[in-house]
């Protein structure tokens, strides 16, 4: 998995790539962005062509540290096989999920979410 | 015409995604063969993840963590049928797990969910120190 950070105003835009399993999941947290519970972001999933539970553990995971230090994580992007994922297990109903980026980062701003 | 592939893998996460793709491949080997709907990714996708769950819990719940250790995954192909088995030699569990609360923002418990869902058949079984995970689906 290869993560990327773009930040954009007060937000930061990490881009994931690859895969998300229990062998690549833990580097999520070696993201800088994704470390500072205080920081907002938008998750990019455009490029991730698998995501299993050990993937979706380390999002819930990153949403709940975030929440509580009143900071945001959104997401966007997901193709059907990593939506089938949030979809059966029920998260879906955790997180803000937008089809593009650009809507998220717009819908952080406006919420003055981070 | 039956087919059988078996891959005995180290019992490390290294692994994982091999054994996923091997699944996936496998899955949609068998949907050619039967001249299904190869552009169906449902059926390949069901294998890759039921595969990634369990190979992970094979490892997770490792005890020894020795390169000799193996977890050993079977796909049996019959007709519009592909059938997965995954052996492991750690302590014995249970499949009837709780489902997680999603309110309270679990990071674990969501596999063997997953595997329920997206397999048409799943069974446990203990047999001669091996935990044996049969699950499978039609085409």
């Amino acid at each position: 998995m290869t993560i990327t950070e773009t930040s954009d105003g007060s937000i930061t835009i990490v881009a994931l790539c690859g895969t998300i399993d229990s062998s690549t999941a833990p580097e999520l947290h070696k993201s800088p962005a994704i470390a500072d519970t205080l920081r907002s972001v938008v998750i990019d999933l455009e490029k991730v062509d698998f995501l299993d539970s050990s993937g979706l553990g380390a999002l819930v995971g990153t949403l709940r540290l975030k929440q509580e230090a009143k900071a945001a994580v959104l997401l966007s992007c997901m193709n059907p096989r990593v939506r089938k994922v949030f979809d059966i297990t029920g998260t879906v109903k955790l997180f803000h999920i937008f089809d593009d980026t650009s809507a998220a980062v717009e819908y952080a701003a406006t919420h003055n979410e981070g | 015409m039956k087919s059988v592939i078996t891959l005995a893998l180290p019992c490390d996460i290294r692994f994982t995604r091999l054994a996923s793709q091997m699944a996936a491949n496998t899955a949609s080997l068998l949907a050619s063969t039967c001249n299904a709907d190869t552009g169906n990714w449902e059926f390949s996708h069901a294998f890759e993840l039921a595969i990634s769950e369990a190979f992970s819990n094979a490892v997770f719940y490792s005890t020894e963590k020795t390169a000799s250790q193996k977890v050993t995954i079977t796909f049996t192909l019959e007709q519009h049928r592909l059938m997965a088995t995954i052996r492991d030699t750690n302590e014995p569990f249970s499949i009837e797990t709780p489902e997680p609360s999603i309110e309270n923002y679990p990071e674990r418990g969501y596999g063997l969910m997953l595997i329920r869902t997206v397999m048409d058949t799943v069974s446990y079984i203990r047999e001669n120190g091996e935990n044996i995970i049969t699950m499978s689906k039609q085409l």
